[in-house]
């Protein structure tokens, strides 16, 4: 409902992420991308010898690998990955109170509102300014019960035993070609440990912010639930507007063990020439439940498609995702579910709007292996139409083996009529509000998934993107 | 210079007049006429019903006047309280007072009927002002009960999944709440049975004020046993052939159509 | 982010060496074809030459065991005694038809004509290549193709052809269908069968193909090409029933329609038999008001694998097509379908619908289902739908309570399953035939 009231608040909202302050960098491994790079990066955050091999290795992967373009957007060639600066940052551990972070970096966040959402409902909390989190807090009990949130540097080498072992194992360097990037030039990102049984009730938030211009962030997340053990973590994301395309590329892996439940909450706002190519994928394990709620509202392209491994029995996998596509924007997201044990369920719920030239895309996959029993796959994608310009795509693929599994799928595409328009003009709505109201009432049982704060958010985004369209 | 003088007399006599005004409409869709010169008077604090069989225009003239995007207006005017309503915005014309009960009232999957109801009132409030909520719902709450309607009905999506019945009842549960200056009621009667009847008719009743007029089209004269109206009219292609009293409906009831069809032929 | 699940190989894999054929697989001299053809021929085995096949990379071919597409071992049909599969054409074929023919390795041995129109040309191809060849040539092979079968077509189109052409002058109807045999036999023996329909202004014709190996456990091929057009108004219905050996067939289809104004094509394709079949059908509503149906019924069991790729292109506005296939399978065998609607800009108030519903019937049995949707207009109605599952066993037990065994339960279940396609279908004496075949190959399962 965009009244007076809430469009003026949706004027500033606009806004929110568009700003920057004058580069003031300690540490730029300066611009390309080569072994010196990775040793640079390495030699900043005193990494242990085998993280420098993975980085190396990971290298050498990326660039033999091509660009997926035989499938994907033919935009991603428009990446020129020597342009771009691979680490930058103002040096020095963050810090767990605000008072200490610089002065920029702590207006910028403020700015966006993190400290006082963190003061309302927050257990702990991690800023990212370009490479590396200026501040990382989490709240004292949680502490006391063992759970760690640290950055990647950190959680690597103070937590080697804890973090080790998963590291690059449910999504491995060579999965795709920007999993191979990630992996070579890594820095920030959340790594969390919940212990056995510790149910975190408020979540945890990290927040990713672009500064710099040709800055490609990328971050590496690694959250392991142990057994019986519950968290919810959210990330948001925001960049200024740029003359040149800026690059995030982020690697996440969840281990949800025995038990266990993670969600993992995403509202994506990155300024509209952000590349934002991101590999998300969970592993649940026996009776485990792992959770994707994903929003994409910004990006020039975003390529994205959290998946879940269910390797124990039981396990259950879901992804719930609204992507919306404006001008000059491609949405390119959807959900890949990997039935390995018997008796797993997974769930997609998918729900797409594309307005003016936006583009928006789903792939899925659901893959039930043979010798497999009692699994079940639900999908559902529904795409809405806004103008005559505006374009969907859908790209499911489904393979069954075996007599005792069940898998349904289904794809809408529709658009708002105009006969709908009519009906609530006259009952004294503008357009662009009856357009708002409609677009928000199409997703509205997704927005519901989200936490209360953030589906305020997400439907004040979304009411601003509808005035916009219609003018 | 005295057609001047007369001019803005013309003007300012039409600023006093209350009442919606419909003057030589006339209306096509996609090329074909439909509207042929009609007019007709409804002064504020009246209700007016509009007869007509099948085909003869009745459901044109009320998308007309709302302002449907596929009928053109080729000639004519409309006014309410003197206001050039063809002028305006079909979401203007609304906030300006105009209502329109629709014969088949559009579904908006995932809109609670609540917040429909809070956006179209929040749209007629000024800038920076806001809905007080315990009021609205307090409004709204007695409403339903007098309309008879189920308390969780707020919840659900507007008109999606309604019986007949309902999306009529909320059509009428609309119109209390919005508080318009002139309603158009478009076949309202089609698809309730009798008690539904009865609510929907109570629930126009219980608005009838020398502040508001009425439009009452339907095809059957039994609405007008519960709507009783002050002037009635019947339509025959694109016109109003007949102008009367109450009596009139009675008569059309037994008389059927064809009577003032055969009569305008004779004449 | 990636999403084949077997990572794309390093590099295109290199097709082999090996060219399917030495020679352009041509088995008459030729000299009476019109000179436009020859040149075709000429071109097409050229390019066949220098295609590499298809390859991993390609989008059209995923989840496909390209071991199975690259042919070897072909050789150009010989010539063997006929009467037998003559015999068997005409008395396993449905009841009224308007003309037969009967080609077997790739040569016409018996064609008569029932009950056809006046007007109507009905001819082997390679018969109306040499009396209409102008009326052929503007229809000839014309659809480029798209779905990943491009050296098919190639080889399809540098050899010699058997089927036939079909040509309904304006405002007749062919009431009966037209029926069309091909036999195969002979270790790799290949045959190239064609079917063209062009239905003129307000015609209508049916048309069925029917597909069959001269004996089991021979290692067959068959490399066709059918394309249906209609005219303002006209009605097509293409049939393709497929039932050669299980064993050693290798069965390839392009299929393309063309619907003008108000036009309506439905197609069907059952498929019962051959070891490996890859259909490929592309539909054009390219007319206002145009309707394309697009059927199949695939009854796949031991190590039978259906790759079956899809394609309704709507090209202009108020234009409607559903495409409804399903699939039974058994044993070791797998299916693989993928289909995409594309809707074009500017095609608006457009209506389509496509929909996959898969049966496991076993514990070994795959199924792979995508269907795609490309939406670039306004006003459209659009939807897919694609489900993977067994008889439940409710729907067993009330069967059961009704005095039917488990087995026949089961059997009935299936077969209705199945059937739903067919039924679609025009001609009572048509569906009764093609029922009672996909029957017949349910009771040989038990």
């Amino acid at each position: 409902m965009a009244d007076s009231a809430t469009l003026e608040a949706v004027n500033i909202d606009q806004d929110e992420g568009d700003f920057s302050y004058p580069e003031n960098y300690e540490h730029d491994a300066g611009i390309g991308l080569n072994e010196g790079t990775l040793d640079y990066i390495s030699d900043i955050k005193k990494e242990a010898d085998w993280i420098r091999e993975f980085r190396k290795k990971a290298l050498k992967v990326f660039n033999d690998k091509p660009m997926p373009t035989h499938w994907a957007s033919k935009d991603l060639e428009n990446i020129v990955f020597q342009n771009i600066r691979y680490y930058l940052s103002k040096g020095g551990a963050p810090t767990r109170s605000w008072d200490e972070v610089p002065d920029d970096v702590k207006e910028t966040f403020e700015r966006l509102g993190i400290p006082e959402k963190e003061r309302k409902y927050l257990a702990g909390v991690e800023a990212q300014f370009d490479s590396e989190a200026a501040y990382s807090n989490v709240k004292e009990e949680l502490s006391k019960e063992g759970v760690i949130f640290v950055n990647s540097t950190e959680g690597l080498r103070e937590h080697p035993e804890i973090f080790r072992k998963w590291f690059g194992k449910v999504i491995p360097t060579g999965d795709n070609k920007f999993s191979a990037l990630n992996s070579a030039v890594f820095s920030g990102g959340s790594f969390i440990y919940v212990p056995p049984g510790v149910k975190v009730k408020h979540p945890l938030q990290a927040y990713f912010r672009i500064n710099a211009e040709n800055f490609g962030q990328f971050e590496r997340t690694l959250i392991i639930v142990d057994e019986g053990a519950e968290v919810t973590y959210m990330e948001g994301c925001t960049a200024p507007k740029f003359e040149t395309a800026t690059l995030h590329s982020a690697v996440v892996e969840l281990v949800a063990m025995k038990d266990a439940k993670i969600q993992y909450i995403t509202v994506q706002n990155w300024s509209n020439n952000v590349f934002n190519l991101v590999t998300k994928r969970g592993l649940a394990h026996e009776n485990a439940e792992i959770r994707w709620i994903d929003c994409n509202i910004g990006s020039r392209l975003t390529m994205k498609y959290p998946g879940v491994i269910m390797k124990g029995r039981k396990a259950r996998g879901e992804v719930i995702s609204i992507a919306l596509a404006n001008d000059g924007q491609h949405q390119d997201t959807g959900a890949k579910m990997i039935h390995a044990a018997d008796e797993t369920t997974s769930n997609v719920v998918a729900k797409s709007i594309s307005v003016g030239t936006g583009v928006s895309t789903y792939r899925g996959q659901v893959h039930i292996p043979k010798h497999l029993k009692g699994c079940k796959n639900n999908t559902e994608c529904d795409a809405l139409l806004i103008n005559s310009t505006s374009k969907t795509d859908t790209y499911p693929a489904i393979t069954v083996k075996g007599n005792e599994h069940s898998t349904q799928h289904e794809a809408s595409v529709s658009q708002v009529s105009e006969d709908q328009i009519f009906y609530m003009k006259q009952r004294g709505l503008s357009e662009g509000e009856a357009m708002s109201l409609s677009v928000n009432g199409f997703v509205n049982d997704l927005v519901r998934e989200f936490p209360m704060e953030y589906s305020v958010e997400l439907k004040r985004l979304i009411d601003m993107e509808m005035e916009d369209s219609v003018g | 210079m005295w057609q001047g003088i007369l001019r803005y007399f013309q003007i300012e006599f039409t600023k006093m007049s209350n009442s919606l005004k419909i003057e030589n409409l006339h209306a096509s869709v996609e090329g074909t006429e439909i509207l042929k010169g009609l007019s007709l008077e409804i002064p504020k604090g009246e209700v007016h019903a509009i007869m007509g069989p099948n085909g003869s225009g009745k459901s044109t003239l009320s998308k007309v006047i709302a302002g449907h995007e596929d009928y053109e207006v080729t000639e004519g005017t409309v006014h309410m309280d003197g206001e050039d309503l063809l002028a305006l915005e079909i979401d203007e014309r609304s906030r300006a007072g105009f209502f329109l009960a629709f014969q088949y009232p559009h579904e908006i999957p995932g809109v609670s009927n609540a917040n429909f109801l809070r956006a179209a009132l929040q749209a007629r409030l000024p800038k920076g002002e806001e809905i007080d909520a315990v009021a609205f719902y307090k409004e709204m709450y007695a409403k339903m009960d007098e309309l008879g309607m189920d308390r969780k009905f707020t919840g659900r999506s507007v008109n999606d999944g309604f019986s007949g019945g309902e999306k009529k009842r909320n059509e009428i549960l609309q119109m209390m709440m919005l508080e318009p200056k002139y309603a158009i009621l478009d076949e309202t009667d089609s698809g309730l049975d009798i008690d539904a009847l009865k609510i929907v008719a109570q629930g126009v009743n219980s608005m009838r004020s020398p502040e508001r007029g009425f439009l009452v089209i339907t095809h059957y004269q039994r609405l007008l046993d519960y709507i009783v109206p002050d002037v009635v009219h019947v339509m025959h292609d694109g016109k109003i052939v007949k102008t009367g009293g109450k009596d009139l409906a009675l008569e059309l009831e037994e008389k059927g159509y064809d009577w003032v069809t055969e009569e305008l032929a004779v004449a | 982010m990636s999403l084949t699940l077997t990572p794309p190989d390093k590099m295109a894999e290199k097709q082999s060496t090996d060219q399917w054929f030495a020679s352009a697989p041509l088995t008459d001299s030729g000299d009476a074809l019109p000179e436009w053809y020859q040149q075709l021929q000429a071109s097409s085995w050229k390019q066949f030459c220098e295609n590499s096949g298809p390859t991993r990379l390609d989008q059209n071919w995923r989840f496909a065991d390209l071991k199975k597409a690259r042919l070897s071992g072909l050789v150009t049909a010989p010539v063997v005694d006929a009467e037998s599969s003559i015999n068997r054409a005409l008395n396993n074929r449905p009841e009224a038809y308007a003309a037969h023919f009967v080609f077997v390795n790739n040569r016409l041995v018996h064609s008569e004509s029932g009950s056809l129109p006046e007007g109507v040309i009905c001819l082997p191809i390679n018969e109306a290549l040499v009396k209409h060849p102008d009326l052929v040539q503007s229809y000839f092979l014309k659809e480029e193709g798209c779905l990943g079968g491009s050296k098919f077509r190639q080889i399809h189109a540098a050899a010699t052809l058997s089927g036939v052409f079909i040509h309904v002058p304006r405002g007749v109807v062919c009431e009966d269908p037209i029926l069309v045999n091909h036999f195969v036999g002979g270790d790799g023996s290949t045959i190239f069968p064609h079917t063209l329909v062009v239905a003129e202004d307000n015609t209508s014709v049916s048309l069925m193909d029917t597909f069959q190996s001269i004996q089991e456990n021979e290692g067959t091929f068959a490399i066709g090409n059918v394309d249906l057009y209609a005219d303002n108004g006209a009605k097509i219905q293409y049939v393709a029933f497929q039932d050669s050996s299980d064993l050693g067939a290798k069965h390839v289809q392009m299929n393309s329609s063309k619907a003008g104004r108000d036009s309506a094509i439905k197609s069907a394709f059952v498929n019962l038999g051959a070891a490996w079949v890859r259909n490929e059908s592309i539909n054009h509503m390219s007319g206002t008001g145009a309707d394309c149906q697009i059927y199949s019924a695939n009854l796949a069991s031991g190590i039978q694998e259906y790759d079956q790729r899809t394609l309704q292109v709507h090209e202009a506005q108020h234009t409607t097509s559903d495409l409804l296939f399903k699939n039974a399978i058994y044993d070791e065998a797998r299916t693989i379908f993928s289909g995409l609607i594309q809707v074009l800009p500017g095609s608006h108030h457009t209506d389509s619908y496509q929909t996959c519903r898969n049966l496991l019937g076993s514990k070994t049995a795959e199924a792979n289902a995508m269907p795609g949707l490309e939406i670039d207009a306004d006003q459209v109605k659009c939807s897919h739908g694609s489900t993977s599952g067994q008889i439940s066993d409710e729907e067993i037990f009330y069967l059961q309570a009704r005095g039917i065994t488990a087995e026949d339960a089961r059997r009935i279940i299936s077969l209705g399953f199945l059937n739903e396609t067919v039924s679609r279908l025009d001609g009572d004496k048509l569906k009764e035939f093609l029922f009672s075949r996909i029957e017949r190959k349910f009771a040989s399962l038990a």
